[in-house]
C-alpha cells in the first residue's frame, strides 16, 4: 500500500517537475555579466560600495522590466563585484578574471587612480569599455588612446576653472586661498589644477600636504591661519577628513568662508561636522530636490540603509548610458557600443546628470570625458540646499 | 601553565617561539626529489593545459609574492621579523621601472640594478638595526618602511609621487605575451628557491639556525653573528627587490599604495601561518595567502575575519605553523591527556 | 608666525593632543607591563568603545556621565570572553601575542564592517561649547579630556604602588612564579588587569570618536599613538606615558604647525626609531633582561 501511494507521489512530483522545466525554458533567459572592480575593503570601502549599489540598482531596474533585449535576445544582468582593496596588484587580478574568467564586457569602477591603472593594461587590448573614476590624466591619455575607457564623473580639470569663477563673483573682497589635501594621487594631481585656476583669477594660493590618514588637523589649519587667508578650499579631500578639516578649523577660531571644490556627496561631511559645518560651500554632484533624480535617491534608500555615498548617482547615471547605448547599438559587440557611447553626446538624456555631453580632445586627445552640470551646496543646520548650479 | 611561561621566556628562546631542541619540523617526504619533480613538471606543464590567461595570471602573482615570502623567510631564520619588507620590494620595483624607462637599460641589468639597490640600503642600516632583538626590529622595521614610502610619496620628480609610474614595459616584447611571461616568473621562483633551500641546508644554514637558537651560544661559540645577520639581510632584502620588479614590470603599473604595511603585513602573516622554521612555510602560506581570496571572492568581510581567526589559532597552538601541523595534533592530544589525568 | 597667541594657541593644542594620548596608551601599556602581550588589538577595542558610546549616547541619548562610563563598562565585559578565548595563550609569550592579537584585530575589524558598515560617523561632543580666553580658541570638550586623563593617571599610580591588587599587579609582573608562591592568584590578577586595560581603551576610543570620527578602522591610529607613546616613555612604565604623551602630544603641535606635516612625521619617526635603537626600553622604562 505504502509503496504504491509513494510510487504515484513521485510520478506525479515528476511530471510537475518536466512541465516546469518546459516552461521556464521557453522563458529561458541568457545571463550578461556586467563587472565591477571596487574597493570593497578597507578605508574605500564607502566609495567601493556607493560604485557598486549605483549599477546594481541600474541592472536591477532592467532586469524588473523583463531584461535587456538585443539583437532578440534577452539578457538578465548579473553585477559581479570583485575588490582591488584600492591597490594596483590586486585590480590587474580582479581584471583578469573578469575579462577571462567571467567574460564581460564592461566593467564599471576602479574608483581611484592606482586602480585604474592596474586594471587599464587588461582591459584595453581586450577592448573592454571601462568606465573610470580617478584623477589621472593617465587614465584617458595613454598608449592605447583610451579607446575603451570613460570616465564619468568631473575631475579637477573639468570643474576648477568654472568654481573659481563663481567663488570671484559671489565673494569678491576674497584675495587669499589656503588649500590642505592629502598627499595621495588625488590630492597631488588635483591641487595644482586648482592652484593654477585660481592664479589666474588673481587670488594668492597658499598649499598644505598631509598624510593620508591623518586626523588632527589643528597644526595645519593654524598655519594656515597664519597665512592670513580669506578662503579655505578643501578641494579633493574625502568625506571623512573634509568634515574633520571644517570642524576642526572652527574649533581653532577660524572665522573665514569654508569651501570644497570637488568631492561627492555631502551627507557624511555634514554628519561630522555637525553645527560647526553651517555657511559652508560645497561642490555637490546631484541636486536631491530636483524631480529627475528623486526616483533613484528614493529607490536607493529603499534597498540600503545609511548614508547614501556620491558615487552612487554617478556610476546609476553611467550604467544608464551604457545599456542605452548597448540599446542602440543592438550588439553585444563592444566596439560598436563604444562608438554608440561616443554618439549619445548630444542625444541623449542621462537620469542624473540629463544632456550627456563629452569633452576631453583638447586635455587627453580623445572625447571620453563626461562634463556635466553640478551644484553649489550651502549647509545649514544639517541640511544642504543648492544656491548655484554651474554648467562648464 | 605558569611554569610553561617560565621556560618560554626564558633567554634560550628569543621570543620566536617554544621548541624542543632536536625537533625538526621539516617535512622531509615534501622535499623528497622525486615530488618535487612532479610539482616542477605540473607547474611548467600548466599553460599547456589551462591556457586560461586570469589562470596564469594568478600563477605569476603566486611565483612572484612566493619570491617575496621566501626571501623574508630567509631574514625570519635569523630570528627577526622584518615589518618593512614590501618597502624594499618597492625600492626594487621602482629602480627597474626607472633603469628600463629613463635609463633605456635592458631588463637584465635593470633586474640586477633593482636587486642591488634595496640590497645596497640593507648594507647600510643592517648593522644598525640588526642589534636589536625580537619586537623592537619589527617595530623599527615597520617605522622604516613607513619612512620609504613617505619618501616615494614626496620625491615625486622621480618616483612620479602617488600617481606612481605607469607603462611600465614588459621584459621584451616576447616577454609581453602571458604565456612566454609565466615561464619567466616560473624560472625565477624556482631558482631563487633552489638557492635559498641550498643555503639553508648548508653550513651556513646551520648558522643562521645556530643564531635563532642563542645568539649569545653562537657567539661563543665563534660565529660572526652580526656580520651573518647582516649578510643574510642583504641577500633577502636583495631578493625581495627583484620580486618587486617582476611585478612591476607585471603589472605595468607602480605607485606607492602597492608597497606599504599592508603588503609586508601580508609576508609576515604567509611565513607566520605557513610555518617560520622550514622553506616548505612560505611557500604553503603563499598559496594560502593568494589563492583563497580567489575562492571567497564576494566575501571580502569574512575572508578577513576568517584570516584573523586562522592567526589567532595558529599563533596560539602551532607556531610552527601550517608546516608544522604535526604540533598541532600533538599538543591537542596532550591537553585531552592532561584532563584526563594520564599525565 | 612665532607670535605670543599662536604659541599659546599651539601649547593648549598641545595639551589637547596629550591628553587623548595619554588615555590611550595607558591600557595598552598596562597589559604590557602586567602580561608581557603585545596587544595588537587594541585599536580595535577602542573602536568598540567608540560604537558603544555612539549606541549609547548618540541614539539612546543616555546622559554623557553615564554614557562614557557605561560604554567602557560594557566593551570591558565582553572582552572578558576573549580573555578567556584567546589572550590567555599568550600570557608571557611577546612575539606570539604580537601576530595572534594582530589576528584577532582584523577579526573584531571586519566583524563590525559587516555589523555597521564601514561609513564614518560622528559621535556628539559631551558638549558643544567653545572657550576663549583672549584670542585663544579652544573645545571645552578637550578640557573635559584634559581633566579625565590627569585623574587617571593619578588613580592608576596610586592603584599599582598603594592598593593590594595593584601591589599583586606589580608582584606578578616582576616574577609570576614568585608572586604566586606568595598567594597571588595570577589568574585572577591577569583578569583583572586586562579588565582595566580594556576599559581604558573602550573609554579613550569614545573620546576619540567625539574629537574625530567613528568608523570601524578607526582604531588603527589609535594603536599607533599607543606603540609611539608607549615606546617614547617605556613599555610597562605609568609616569612612561605620562612623559611620552606630553612629548608626542607637544611634538606634533608644534612642529605640525610651524613646519608642516611631513616635518612633523619624519622627526617623530625619526625620534622613535633612534630611541629603539640607542634606548629602545624607553625613557622611563625599566631596561629587560
Amino acid at each position: 500500500m505504502r509503496k504504491r501511494k509513494f510510487g504515484t507521489i513521485a510520478t506525479r512530483a515528476l511530471c510537475a517537475g518536466a512541465i516546469c522545466a518546459v516552461a521556464l525554458s521557453a522563458h529561458a533567459q541568457e545571463v550578461m555579466k556586467i563587472g565591477v572592480i571596487a574597493s570593497l575593503s578597507g578605508g574605500g570601502t564607502a566609495w567601493g560600495l556607493g560604485l557598486e549599489r549605483g549599477v546594481q540598482i541600474a541592472a536591477d531596474q532592467i532586469n524588473e522590466q523583463g531584461g535587456l533585449k538585443l539583437a532578440g535576445k534577452t539578457y538578465k544582468l548579473q553585477v559581479v563585484p570583485y575588490d582591488d582593496q584600492y591597490n594596483a596588484a590586486q585590480a590587474k587580478t580582479a581584471a583578469d578574471r573578469l575579462v577571462n574568467r567571467d567574460d564581460v564586457k564592461v566593467i564599471f569602477g576602479p574608483v581611484g587612480s592606482p586602480g585604474a591603472m592596474g586594471s587599464l593594461p587588461v582591459t584595453q587590448p581586450a577592448k573592454v569599455i571601462q568606465f573610470v573614476d580617478g584623477y589621472a590624466p593617465a587614465i584617458l591619455k595613454n598608449e592605447w588612446k583610451g579607446a575603451y575607457v570613460f570616465r564619468i564623473n568631473n575631475s579637477t580639470l573639468e570643474f576648477s576653472e568654472p568654481i573659481v569663477d563663481w567663488l570671484k563673483k559671489t565673494y569678491p573682497n576674497a584675495k587669499k586661498v589656503g588649500m590642505i589635501a592629502p598627499n595621495d594621487a588625488t590630492g597631488q594631481a588635483g591641487v595644482p589644477i586648482l592652484a593654477t585656476a585660481y592664479k589666474n583669477k588673481g587670488f594668492d594660493v597658499w598649499t598644505e600636504h598631509y598624510e593620508r590618514g591623518t586626523k588632527e588637523f589643528t597644526p595645519l589649519v593654524l598655519r594656515m591661519m597664519a597665512q592670513n587667508v580669506d578662503v579655505f578650499d578643501l578641494n579633493a579631500n574625502a568625506p571623512g577628513e573634509a568634515g574633520l578639516l571644517v570642524k576642526q578649523a572652527r574649533q581653532v577660531g577660524y572665522k573665514g568662508l569654508i569651501v570644497q571644490s570637488g568631492g561627492a556627496g555631502i551627507d557624511e561631511l555634514i554628519a561630522i561636522a555637525g553645527p560647526l559645518a553651517n555657511n559652508m560651500m560645497k561642490y555637490d554632484v546631484i541636486d536631491e530636490s530636483l524631480p529627475r533624480v528623486q526616483p533613484f535617491v528614493a529607490l536607493y534608500h529603499k534597498k540600503y540603509n545609511g548614508v547614501m555615498n556620491g558615487l552612487a548617482p554617478v556610476y546609476y547615471n553611467a550604467a544608464n548610458i551604457y545599456f542605452e547605448a548597448m540599446r542602440r547599438a543592438d550588439s553585444t559587440d563592444s566596439t560598436k557600443i563604444r562608438d554608440q557611447i561616443e554618439k549619445l553626446g548630444g542625444n541623449y538624456d542621462a537620469p542624473i546628470f540629463g544632456k550627456v555631453v563629452w569633452t576631453g580632445e583638447k586635455n587627453y586627445g580623445v572625447n571620453h570625458q563626461l562634463l556635466h552640470t553640478f551644484v553649489i551646496k550651502e549647509v545649514q543646520n544639517g541640511k544642504a540646499t543648492v544656491k548655484a548650479v554651474i554648467t562648464p | 601553565m605558569s611554569k610553561q611561561s617560565t621556560i618560554d621566556s626564558g633567554a634560550l628562546h628569543q621570543g620566536i617561539g617554544p621548541r624542543k631542541l632536536g625537533e625538526r619540523p621539516a617535512r622531509r617526504w615534501l622535499t623528497h626529489p622525486a615530488v618535487l619533480a612532479v610539482v616542477v613538471l605540473a607547474l611548467i606543464a600548466l599553460p599547456l593545459v589551462a591556457p586560461d590567461k586570469f589562470i596564469l595570471s594568478v600563477a605569476v602573482t603566486t611565483f612572484i609574492t612566493a619570491i617575496a615570502a621566501a626571501s623574508l623567510h630567509l631574514i625570519v631564520r635569523t630570528g627577526h621579523v622584518s615589518l618593512g619588507h614590501a618597502a624594499f620590494m618597492g625600492i626594487g620595483a621602482y629602480v627597474s621601472a626607472i633603469a628600463t624607462m629613463q635609463m633605456n637599460l635592458a631588463f637584465p641589468l635593470a633586474l640586477t640594478l633593482g636587486f642591488l639597490a634595496p640590497a645596497a640600503l640593507a648594507f647600510l642600516i643592517g648593522p644598525v638595526v640588526l642589534r636589536l632583538t625580537g619586537k623592537y626590529f619589527v617595530l623599527v622595521t615597520f617605522l622604516l618602511g613607513e619612512i620609504v614610502r613617505t619618501v616615494f610619496v614626496n620625491w615625486s620628480s622621480v618616483t612620479g609621487g602617488s600617481s606612481g609610474i605607469s607603462g611600465v614595459p614588459a621584459p621584451s616584447s616576447l616577454f609581453a605575451q602571458p604565456v612566454p611571461f609565466y615561464y619567466l616568473a616560473l624560472a625565477f621562483v624556482m631558482v631563487i628557491l633552489a638557492f635559498i633551500g641550498r643555503l639553508l641546508t648548508s653550513e651556513i644554514g646551520r648558522t643562521i639556525e645556530s643564531i635563532r637558537e642563542s645568539e649569545p651560544l653562537a657567539r661563543c661559540s665563534g660565529v660572526p653573528v652580526l656580520s651573518t645577520k647582516v649578510a643574510v639581510f642583504v641577500l633577502g632584502c636583495g631578493l625581495a627587490g627583484i620580486a618587486g620588479a617582476l611585478q612591476g614590470h607585471f603589472v605595468h603599473y607602480i605607485d606607492p599604495t602597492s608597497f606599504s604595511v599592508d603588503q609586508s603585513l601580508n609576508l609576515v602573516v604567509i611565513n607566520v601561518v605557513g610555518g617560520m622554521y622550514t622553506l616548505i612555510g612560505p611557500i604553503v602560506g603563499t598559496l594560502f595567502i593568494v589563492l583563497l581570496p580567489e575562492f571567497l571572492r564576494g566575501y571580502v568581510e569574512l575572508q578577513h575575519v576568517f584570516f584573523g581567526i586562522v592567526l589567532i589559532i595558529v599563533m596560539a597552538f602551532f607556531s610552527g605553523g601550517i608546516a608544522d601541523i604535526r604540533t598541532l595534533f600533538t599538543r591537542l592530544s596532550q591537553e585531552r591527556d592532561t584532563r584526563r589525568g594520564t599525565r | 608666525m612665532f607670535s605670543f597667541s599662536v604659541l599659546a594657541q599651539v601649547f593648549v593644542d598641545g595639551i589637547g593632543l596629550s591628553a587623548i594620548y595619554i588615555l590611550i596608551a595607558l591600557g595598552f601599556t598596562l597589559l604590557f607591563g602586567i602580561m608581557r602581550v603585545v596587544n595588537f588589538a587594541h585599536g580595535a577595542f577602542a573602536m568598540l568603545g567608540g560604537y558603544a558610546l555612539y549606541f549609547l549616547y548618540g541614539n539612546a541619548g543616555l546622559p554623557y556621565l553615564v554614557a562614557a562610563p557605561l560604554a567602557a563598562l560594557i566593551v570591558a565585559t565582553a572582552a572578558l570572553v576573549l580573555e578567556r578565548l584567546v589572550y590567555r595563550f599568550f600570557y608571557q609569550k611577546m612575539f606570539q601575542s604580537m601576530i595572534g592579537l594582530l589576528g584577532l584585530d582584523m577579526a573584531i575589524m571586519y566583524l563590525a564592517v559587516i555589523a555597521w558598515n564601514a561609513e564614518e560617523r560622528s559621535v556628539p561632543p559631551g558638549t558643544d561649547a567653545l572657550m576663549h580666553v583672549g584670542t585663544l580658541v579652544f573645545p571645552e570638550q578637550k578640557l573635559i579630556i584634559a581633566g579625565i586623563a590627569a585623574v587617571a593617571l593619578l588613580a592608576f599610580f596610586l592603584f599599582t604602588h598603594y592598593s593590594r591588587y595593584g601591589l599583586a599587579m606589580r608582584a606578578a609582573s616582576q616574577d609570576v612564579d614568585i608572586a604566586e608562591a606568595q598567594g597571588v592568584n595570577s589568574t585572577s590578577i591577569y583578569r583583572l588587569a586586562f579588565f582595566i586595560a580594556i576599559f581604558m581603551a573602550a573609554l579613550a576610543g569614545g573620546f576619540y570618536a567625539q574629537t574625530y570620527a567613528l568608523s570601524p578602522f578607526a582604531g588603527e591610529p589609535q594603536l599607533m599613538i599607543a606603540f609611539v607613546v608607549v615606546i617614547l616613555g617605556g613599555m610597562g612604565s605609568i609616569p612612561g606615558v605620562a612623559l611620552g604623551g606630553l612629548l608626542l602630544g607637544f611634538a606634533n603641535s608644534f612642529l605640525g604647525t610651524f613646519y608642516g606635516s611631513a616635518t612633523s612625521i619624519f622627526v617623530s619617526f625619526g625620534a622613535v626609531i633612534l630611541l629603539l635603537i640607542v634606548r629602545p626600553w624607553g625613557l622611563l622604562g625599566t631596561r629587560e633582561a
